[in-house]
């Protein structure tokens, strides 16, 4: 592990893994108009829960997910469970291929086979962790620019075309808390913001062990005010209606813009948003899993790249028929597994964690 | 044996990446400037029997007539009907006629028939929504009376395409002298899930000859044959028109809706002269007060600005007092046009105006009990109206000039 990566980096690529799909679907709307409060509840849930990896990290810094999970819950337990950590990322990667894939499908190219699209995507990722995950957050950086200034340019488009009418957010709260309560139980509290279990990964390339997990911290805090400012922006434009009943909402909320009848069809504004996220998502995951398998199994980093690659493509194909099918499947693995390997195991790795430092503690001291 | 696998390697991935050529050369969903047909107006117009319900006409530019030193000066669009049970299958149908990919995302306009409006038009809505060609921005007429292709097929003299030639109709008169203001696809589905209310939407006719109005003789003589023109506020219920606003009604309707940006008034001196005003600005303030559930009572408070245009009379516009005359007149018109607005949606039991709206945001506690019944509340419930006007300046004199005015 000698490469450090700095912490602007780090930064940027927890912005843009927390955008990444999550910014152009409808999320939380289950909750109708107050979407965007159900979003900012999740975010503090978020910022919680990965202070709880962080503590983690900060009793090992040197070492990854899979790293402690050996140590603290020994060979026997740990490396079963290692490896389940590594089907999850490869798993959860596969599906942010099939998301993605199926959103261009979608939105712009109807004719093109799906297979194609999410080939080319995965090998434009297998591509930049070839190069090394150094890269990848260096990348981020660039892109982290382009996708707010596409915000900034659009919200702006939006505000002179006279599209915003804040009024369909009102009633705040009109049936109380419960909607909210039930988005963020059934959605929120884990997506997107349960998906940072995958830095813990990543964390131990972290230049600064003391500030790291703190502006990652700051980095949900941003995605989750952007999350929950692009969805009220969403629901002021068409009405939480239509937004709920729109895979992509940011698209139609686009094609509103139009400035005397010059300025109009920025669509392909929310392509690229979509594009570079659904990137960006699959790198992180992707490179979770390969830090994982180089680690596990002593193998190096790149030669396992181009074969898991591939399983993250058939994961992706095989995974559901349509993508209803893809959705319902990921809305059951929200509710049913996720929460064990996001909550459940790092919750009891930080019990042991904590029960053996302090048992340590005194002998060092 | 190592450095050789080496290079058996790199060899295989510069295959590979040669590959990757043959996938980008061209996108599968790539077509052609010259092979697209754009559509600049849709029409729809309800057929005879169910196989035959959606009856769609698509008026395509032909793009050589446009511009381009290909013109055979021949009409400058074209229409191609399709019929079928659903709008997909009509839209499939026309284009079965077409030599081009017919182009839907520039779609300006979209004309529905009355005869269909009136039977709903929930079932055409969808596939505007679903289309990811189709942009929301598309904007929405009422064919009056007469079937939908009507407008389509009518030749302008302003702009060789009759769709952006009713867009640009509909721009001016928003800004100028007008009660219709732009309705676009999102609008429209808003409106028809208004609990108890309805979409409003702008009605459009031709005038004139419209057996001539296709041809270019429509443009040949000075004053055209046919005109496109329009006119009237289509009330909705849900999906179905129930009735139309006209004149003092639509213009009410669309200064609670808060869309006005210039209205003449004019009005009527105790001599018998008239003074001609215009508005050029209205702020609407709804209030809604739920102290008994059954009978909510909403106040309306608009306020107006307005210029004096013409006064052909022997007015003394410098008197402040004569002003003050004139802007409570002008308070008479507008209250008079609200309440015949109110009065007539009420008598159609549709809230178009969003009186419902008002209610859910200030008492959504109360709102909940009574939306069931909102349309049969609304149609029974009081509106109060404050209206105030002031005059600012009158234009570039003051008293009008007499004739042989004795010193």
């Amino acid at each position: 592990m000698n490469i450090r990566i700095g912490l602007i980096q780090f930064f940027s690529i927890t912005l843009l893994f927390e955008l990444g799909t999550a910014l152009v679907v409808n999320l939380g709307l289950e909750a109708g108009k107050d979407a965007w409060l159900s979003i900012l509840t999740g975010t503090v849930i978020g910022v919680i829960v990965f202070m709880g990896y962080a503590y983690l990290y900060w009793t090992y810094p040197k070492l990854t997910l899979t790293g402690y999970t050996r140590k603290l819950l020994g060979k026997y337990i740990g490396i079963p469970v290692s490896l389940l950590y590594i089907i999850l990322f490869l798993n959860l990667a596969g599906r942010d291929l099939r998301d993605g894939s199926t959103m261009l499908a979608m939105a712009t190219m109807h004719n093109t086979p799906l297979f194609i699209i999410s080939t080319l995507m995965i090998l434009s990722v297998a591509y930049v962790l070839h190069k090394g995950v150094e890269v990848l957050t260096r990348t981020s950086l660039v892109f982290t620019f382009i996708v707010l200034l596409i915000g900034i340019f659009c919200t702006l488009l939006l505000m002179l075309s006279g599209s915003i009418h804040l009024h369909r957010l009102l009633p705040v709260m009109e049936d109380g808390l419960r909607p909210i309560a039930a988005a963020v139980l059934q959605q929120n509290y884990m997506f997107p913001f349960g998906e940072m279990i995958s830095f813990t990964m990543l964390m131990p390339y972290l230049s600064n062990v003391k500030k790291g997990p703190w502006v990652i911290a700051a980095a949900i805090l941003t995605s989750g005010l952007l999350l929950s400012f692009t969805m009220a922006l969403n629901i002021s434009v068409l009405g939480a209606d239509i937004v709920s009943r729109a895979p992509l909402p940011l698209m139609p909320v686009i094609s509103k813009i139009s400035l005397s009848d010059f300025i109009q069809r920025v669509d392909v504004f929310v392509v690229m948003v979509l594009i570079i996220g659904v990137f960006f998502k699959i790198a992180v995951f992707f490179a979770a899993a390969m830090i994982g398998i180089s680690e596990l199994f002593g193998l190096p980093y790149r030669r396992m790249l181009y074969p898991s690659a591939l399983i993250i493509l058939f994961t992706s194909m095989l995974d559901a028929r349509n993508f209803t099918e893809h959705l319902e499947e990921g809305g059951r693995l929200l509710y049913r597994v996720y929460p064990i390997f996001v909550l459940l195991i790092p919750a009891i790795l930080m019990v042991l964690a904590a029960i053996r430092h302090h048992r340590s503690a005194p002998r060092s001291g | 044996m190592k450095t050789r696998a080496k290079a058996a390697f790199s060899v295989l991935l510069v295959c590979l990446q040669l590959m990757f050529f043959l996938s980008l050369t061209g996108c599968w969903d790539s077509v052609e400037l010259n092979r697209r047909a754009i559509v600049s107006g849709v029409a729809i117009d309800r057929g005879p029997n169910e196989e035959q319900k959606y009856v769609i006409s698509f008026q395509i530019i032909v793009a050589d007539e446009i511009s381009g030193e290909n013109s055979r000066g021949v009409s400058p669009v074209t229409l191609y009907t399709g019929r079928g049970r659903t709008m997909f299958e009509a839209l499939a149908n026309a284009s079965r006629q077409t030599a081009r990919f017919l182009s839907l995302g520039h779609v300006r306009v979209l004309v529905i028939s009355e005869a269909f409006a009136r039977e709903g038009i929930k079932g055409i809505m969808d596939v505007l929504e679903r289309e990811s060609d189709m942009r929301l921005t598309t904007l929405f007429f009422i064919s009056k009376g007469q079937p939908a292709i009507d407008c389509m097929s009518t030749l302008t003299v302003f702009g060789k395409i009759p769709s952006n030639d009713l867009v640009e109709k509909l721009e001016t008169t928003s800004k100028q002298f007008g009660y219709s203001y732009k309705m676009e696809v999102d609008d429209v589905i808003r409106g028809i899930q208004t609990i108890g209310g309805g979409p409003l939407i702008n009605g459009v006719y031709v005038s004139g000859a419209r057996s001539k109005a296709d041809t270019k003789k429509n443009l040949e003589t000075i004053e055209p044959q046919a005109i496109i023109r329009i006119k009237g506020l289509a009330v909705f219920k849900d999906d179905k028109l129930k009735g139309w606003l006209e004149g003092e009604a639509a213009a009410g309707a669309a200064l609670i809706r808060n869309k006005i940006k210039h209205l003449p008034v004019i009005i009527k001196m105790k001599d018998g002269s008239y003074v001609s005003c215009n508005v050029y600005q209205s702020q609407v303030h709804i209030k809604a007060e739920l102290t008994d559930p059954e009978h909510p009572v909403f106040s309306v408070r608009i306020t107006q600005q307005a210029a004096i245009k013409e006064s052909s009379n022997d007015l003394e516009l410098t008197d402040p007092q004569v002003l003050k005359d004139i802007s409570v007149k002008i308070a008479e018109v507008t209250h008079q046009q609200l309440e015949t607005a109110i009065v007539s949606t009420q008598k159609l039991k549709s809230d178009v105006l969003g009186f419902g709206e008002v209610l859910e945001r200030s008492h959504p506690r109360g709102w909940k009990k009574i939306r069931d019944r909102w349309s049969r509340i609304y149609a029974t419930s009081r509106i109060e109206i404050a209206t105030e006007a002031v005059i600012r300046h009158t234009d570039m004199r003051t008293d009008s000039f007499q004739v042989n005015k004795p010193e």
